[in-house]
Protein backbone atom coordinates (compact mmCIF):
# COMPACT_ATOMS: atom_id res chain seq x y z
CA UNK A 1 0.00 0.00 0.00
CA UNK A 2 0.87 3.39 -0.69
CA UNK A 3 1.64 6.19 1.96
CA UNK A 4 -1.25 8.42 0.19
CA UNK A 5 -3.64 5.40 0.77
CA UNK A 6 -2.65 5.84 4.76
CA UNK A 7 -2.94 9.79 4.61
CA UNK A 8 -6.63 9.33 3.12
CA UNK A 9 -7.72 7.32 5.50
CA UNK A 10 -6.29 9.82 8.09
CA UNK A 11 -7.84 12.30 6.59
CA UNK A 12 -11.32 10.79 6.40
CA UNK A 13 -11.51 10.39 9.88
CA UNK A 14 -10.10 13.91 10.79
CA UNK A 15 -13.14 15.38 8.62
CA UNK A 16 -15.67 13.17 9.96
CA UNK A 17 -14.34 14.20 13.76
CA UNK A 18 -14.26 17.99 12.23
CA UNK A 19 -18.06 17.50 11.32
CA UNK A 20 -18.96 15.95 14.73
CA UNK A 21 -17.14 18.66 16.97
CA UNK A 22 -19.16 21.18 14.90
CA UNK A 23 -22.46 19.86 14.65
CA UNK A 24 -23.26 17.73 17.24
CA UNK A 25 -25.41 18.61 20.73
CA UNK A 26 -24.69 16.15 23.03
CA UNK A 27 -20.87 16.83 24.86
CA UNK A 28 -19.94 13.74 24.80
CA UNK A 29 -20.14 12.92 21.29
CA UNK A 30 -18.03 16.19 20.86
CA UNK A 31 -15.67 14.51 23.00
CA UNK A 32 -15.80 11.47 21.09
CA UNK A 33 -15.23 13.58 18.03
CA UNK A 34 -12.32 14.73 19.35
CA UNK A 35 -10.87 10.82 19.89
CA UNK A 36 -11.37 10.06 16.30
CA UNK A 37 -9.33 13.47 15.38
CA UNK A 38 -6.55 11.77 17.55
CA UNK A 39 -6.45 9.07 15.72
CA UNK A 40 -6.34 10.32 12.54
CA UNK A 41 -3.11 12.38 13.79
CA UNK A 42 -1.57 8.72 14.76
CA UNK A 43 -2.55 7.42 12.00
CA UNK A 44 -0.89 10.11 10.07
CA UNK A 45 2.56 10.22 12.18
CA UNK A 46 2.95 6.44 11.85
CA UNK A 47 2.32 5.59 8.18
CA UNK A 48 5.06 8.68 7.79
CA UNK A 49 7.36 7.09 9.78
CA UNK A 50 7.15 3.84 7.90
CA UNK A 51 7.10 5.24 4.69
CA UNK A 52 9.84 8.36 5.25
CA UNK A 53 11.65 7.12 7.75
CA UNK A 54 11.55 3.13 8.40
CA UNK A 55 13.99 1.69 11.04
CA UNK A 56 13.61 4.95 13.36
CA UNK A 57 10.84 5.13 15.30
CA UNK A 58 10.27 8.93 16.45
CA UNK A 59 7.04 9.00 14.46
CA UNK A 60 5.70 6.04 16.96
CA UNK A 61 7.12 7.58 19.81
CA UNK A 62 5.07 10.84 19.15
CA UNK A 63 2.08 8.61 18.72
CA UNK A 64 2.67 7.02 21.76
CA UNK A 65 2.84 10.45 23.68
CA UNK A 66 -0.42 11.43 21.73
CA UNK A 67 -2.39 8.51 23.31
CA UNK A 68 -0.86 9.33 26.51
CA UNK A 69 -2.16 12.87 26.18
CA UNK A 70 -5.46 11.47 24.64
CA UNK A 71 -5.94 9.49 27.73
CA UNK A 72 -5.50 12.57 29.94
CA UNK A 73 -7.70 14.68 28.16
CA UNK A 74 -10.16 11.98 28.05
CA UNK A 75 -10.79 11.44 31.86
CA UNK A 76 -10.37 14.81 33.06
CA UNK A 77 -12.72 16.24 29.91
CA UNK A 78 -15.30 13.28 31.13
CA UNK A 79 -15.03 14.59 34.79
CA UNK A 80 -16.18 17.96 33.74
CA UNK A 81 -18.60 16.39 32.07
CA UNK A 82 -20.60 14.65 35.00
CA UNK A 83 -19.14 17.98 36.80
CA UNK A 84 -21.67 19.77 34.46
CA UNK A 85 -24.61 17.22 34.79
CA UNK A 86 -24.29 17.45 38.42
CA UNK A 87 -25.03 21.32 38.49
CA UNK A 88 -26.71 21.86 35.39
CA UNK A 89 -28.85 18.24 34.73
CA UNK A 90 -27.78 18.66 30.75
CA UNK A 91 -24.99 17.79 28.84
CA UNK A 92 -25.93 19.39 25.52
CA UNK A 93 -23.51 22.49 24.54
CA UNK A 94 -26.23 25.32 23.86
CA UNK A 95 -26.96 24.91 27.76
CA UNK A 96 -23.70 26.01 28.84
CA UNK A 97 -24.19 29.48 28.25
CA UNK A 98 -23.33 31.23 31.68
CA UNK A 99 -20.32 33.40 30.25
CA UNK A 100 -23.29 34.42 27.14
CA UNK A 101 -23.71 38.65 27.77
CA UNK B 1 -3.20 -8.55 -3.22
CA UNK B 2 -4.07 -9.62 0.24
CA UNK B 3 -2.67 -6.68 1.00
CA UNK B 4 -5.04 -4.56 -0.89
CA UNK B 5 -8.08 -6.59 0.48
CA UNK B 6 -6.68 -6.36 3.96
CA UNK B 7 -6.20 -2.75 3.46
CA UNK B 8 -9.96 -2.00 2.26
CA UNK B 9 -11.47 -4.29 5.13
CA UNK B 10 -10.03 -2.13 7.73
CA UNK B 11 -10.45 1.35 5.55
CA UNK B 12 -14.28 -0.02 5.79
CA UNK B 13 -13.66 -1.05 9.57
CA UNK B 14 -12.53 2.34 10.48
CA UNK B 15 -14.31 5.35 8.64
CA UNK B 16 -18.14 3.66 8.32
CA UNK B 17 -18.68 2.94 12.52
CA UNK B 18 -16.59 6.62 12.56
CA UNK B 19 -19.34 8.31 10.24
CA UNK B 20 -22.03 6.29 12.17
CA UNK B 21 -20.28 8.01 15.80
CA UNK B 22 -21.19 11.72 14.66
CA UNK B 23 -24.82 11.04 13.20
CA UNK B 24 -26.49 7.84 15.20
CA UNK B 25 -28.83 9.38 17.60
CA UNK B 26 -28.15 7.27 20.57
CA UNK B 27 -25.23 8.00 22.04
CA UNK B 28 -24.80 4.46 23.66
CA UNK B 29 -24.40 2.96 20.32
CA UNK B 30 -22.52 6.08 19.30
CA UNK B 31 -19.56 5.20 22.01
CA UNK B 32 -20.07 1.53 20.84
CA UNK B 33 -19.33 2.30 17.53
CA UNK B 34 -16.09 4.57 18.51
CA UNK B 35 -14.39 1.47 19.78
CA UNK B 36 -15.08 -0.19 16.44
CA UNK B 37 -13.20 2.50 14.41
CA UNK B 38 -10.59 2.84 16.97
CA UNK B 39 -10.12 -1.52 16.48
CA UNK B 40 -9.74 -0.45 13.34
CA UNK B 41 -6.68 2.44 13.43
CA UNK B 42 -5.09 -0.87 15.59
CA UNK B 43 -5.01 -3.13 12.93
CA UNK B 44 -3.61 0.04 10.49
CA UNK B 45 -1.08 0.23 12.79
CA UNK B 46 -0.56 -3.33 12.51
CA UNK B 47 -0.63 -2.99 8.74
CA UNK B 48 2.30 -0.21 9.16
CA UNK B 49 4.28 -2.08 11.26
CA UNK B 50 4.28 -0.49 14.63
CA UNK B 51 3.32 -3.75 17.17
CA UNK B 52 3.40 -1.87 20.46
CA UNK B 53 1.10 0.86 19.46
CA UNK B 54 -1.44 -1.69 17.81
CA UNK B 55 -1.33 -3.44 21.54
CA UNK B 56 -1.24 0.00 23.14
CA UNK B 57 -4.53 0.93 20.88
CA UNK B 58 -6.34 -2.16 21.81
CA UNK B 59 -5.42 -1.58 25.48
CA UNK B 60 -6.00 2.18 26.18
CA UNK B 61 -8.47 3.48 23.44
CA UNK B 62 -10.18 0.54 22.35
CA UNK B 63 -10.39 -0.64 26.46
CA UNK B 64 -10.03 2.03 28.78
CA UNK B 65 -11.17 5.57 27.19
CA UNK B 66 -14.48 3.97 26.21
CA UNK B 67 -15.35 2.31 28.89
CA UNK B 68 -14.87 5.62 31.01
CA UNK B 69 -16.53 6.88 28.46
CA UNK B 70 -19.54 4.27 28.41
CA UNK B 71 -19.79 5.39 32.15
CA UNK B 72 -20.19 8.74 31.90
CA UNK B 73 -22.58 8.24 28.93
CA UNK B 74 -24.41 5.98 31.48
CA UNK B 75 -23.99 8.31 34.60
CA UNK B 76 -24.84 11.62 32.99
CA UNK B 77 -28.32 11.41 31.77
CA UNK B 78 -31.74 8.79 31.79
CA UNK B 79 -31.91 6.63 28.97
CA UNK B 80 -34.89 9.12 27.14
CA UNK B 81 -32.25 11.69 26.81
CA UNK B 82 -30.48 9.59 24.19
CA UNK B 83 -33.86 9.72 21.86
CA UNK B 84 -33.68 13.91 21.76
CA UNK B 85 -32.26 15.41 18.68
CA UNK B 86 -28.76 15.66 18.14
CA UNK B 87 -27.98 17.25 15.44
CA UNK B 88 -27.57 21.45 16.44
CA UNK B 89 -28.72 24.20 14.21
CA UNK B 90 -25.39 24.85 12.50
CA UNK B 91 -24.70 21.35 11.21
CA UNK B 92 -25.58 22.52 7.54
CA UNK B 93 -22.81 25.31 8.31
CA UNK B 94 -20.59 22.23 9.62
CA UNK B 95 -20.76 20.13 6.63
CA UNK B 96 -20.22 22.76 4.31
CA UNK B 97 -16.87 23.17 6.42
CA UNK B 98 -15.84 19.71 6.13
CA UNK B 99 -16.50 19.38 2.28
CA UNK B 100 -14.05 22.61 1.85
CA UNK B 101 -11.83 20.88 3.98
CA UNK B 102 -11.97 17.54 1.97
CA UNK B 103 -11.56 20.29 -1.24
CA UNK B 104 -8.72 21.54 0.10
CA UNK B 105 -6.54 18.36 1.03
CA UNK B 106 -7.79 16.72 -2.12
CA UNK B 107 -6.18 19.64 -4.18
CA UNK B 108 -2.54 19.06 -1.41
CA UNK B 109 -2.73 15.25 -2.35
CA UNK B 110 -1.19 15.79 -5.42
CA UNK B 111 2.16 17.51 -4.08
CA UNK B 112 2.70 14.52 -2.36
CA UNK B 113 5.50 12.58 -3.46
CA UNK B 114 5.30 8.88 -5.07
CA UNK B 115 4.94 5.44 -3.78
CA UNK B 116 8.31 4.56 -2.48
CA UNK B 117 10.21 1.29 -2.07
CA UNK B 118 9.92 0.49 1.52
CA UNK B 119 11.80 -2.03 3.95
CA UNK B 120 10.52 -5.12 5.41
CA UNK B 121 7.55 -4.98 8.62
CA UNK B 122 10.10 -5.80 11.73
CA UNK B 123 9.13 -5.76 15.31
CA UNK B 124 9.66 -1.73 16.69
CA UNK B 125 8.76 -2.44 20.65
CA UNK B 126 12.83 -2.64 21.20
CA UNK B 127 13.78 0.04 19.58
CA UNK B 128 11.04 2.50 20.72
CA UNK B 129 11.94 1.48 24.56
CA UNK B 130 15.41 2.80 23.67
CA UNK B 131 14.16 6.14 22.23
CA UNK B 132 11.42 6.86 25.30
CA UNK B 133 14.46 6.15 27.90
CA UNK B 134 17.12 8.05 25.71
CA UNK B 135 16.38 10.54 23.83
CA UNK B 136 13.01 11.14 24.65
CA UNK B 137 13.72 10.74 28.47
CA UNK B 138 12.62 13.86 29.09
CA UNK B 139 9.38 14.15 27.71
CA UNK B 140 8.70 10.85 28.89
CA UNK B 141 8.74 11.82 32.74
CA UNK B 142 6.80 15.21 31.60
CA UNK B 143 3.98 12.94 30.28
CA UNK B 144 3.87 10.90 33.47
CA UNK B 145 3.59 14.11 35.44
CA UNK B 146 0.95 15.21 33.16
CA UNK B 147 -0.90 11.39 33.83
CA UNK B 148 -0.78 12.29 37.72
CA UNK B 149 -2.10 16.01 36.94
CA UNK B 150 -5.42 14.50 34.91
CA UNK B 151 -5.82 11.75 37.91
CA UNK B 152 -5.83 14.30 40.78
CA UNK B 153 -7.96 17.05 38.52
CA UNK B 154 -10.38 14.16 37.43
CA UNK B 155 -10.91 13.27 41.47
CA UNK B 156 -11.09 16.94 41.92
CA UNK B 157 -13.91 17.51 39.36
CA UNK B 158 -15.92 14.66 40.13
CA UNK B 159 -15.90 14.93 44.07
CA UNK B 160 -19.08 16.40 46.10
CA UNK B 161 -18.65 19.40 47.59
CA UNK B 162 -19.05 19.18 50.79
CA UNK B 163 -20.77 21.28 53.43
CA UNK B 164 -21.70 23.49 50.71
Amino acid sequence: MTLQAYLLVGAALFVIGLFGVLARRNVLTVLMSIELIFNAANLNLVAFNRFAHPGQPWGQGFALFIIAIAAAEAVVGLALVLALYRNFRTVLTENFDLLKG
Amino acid sequence: MIEMAVFALLAVLTIVPAALVVTVKNIFHAALFLVLSLTGVAGFFAMLGADFLFVVQILLYAGGITVILLFVVLLSGSPKDWLIRQMNEQWLGALAASAVFVAVLAGLFQYLPGPESISAVGPTTELLGVLLLREMVLPFEAVSLVLLAALVGAVLFTRRGEGK
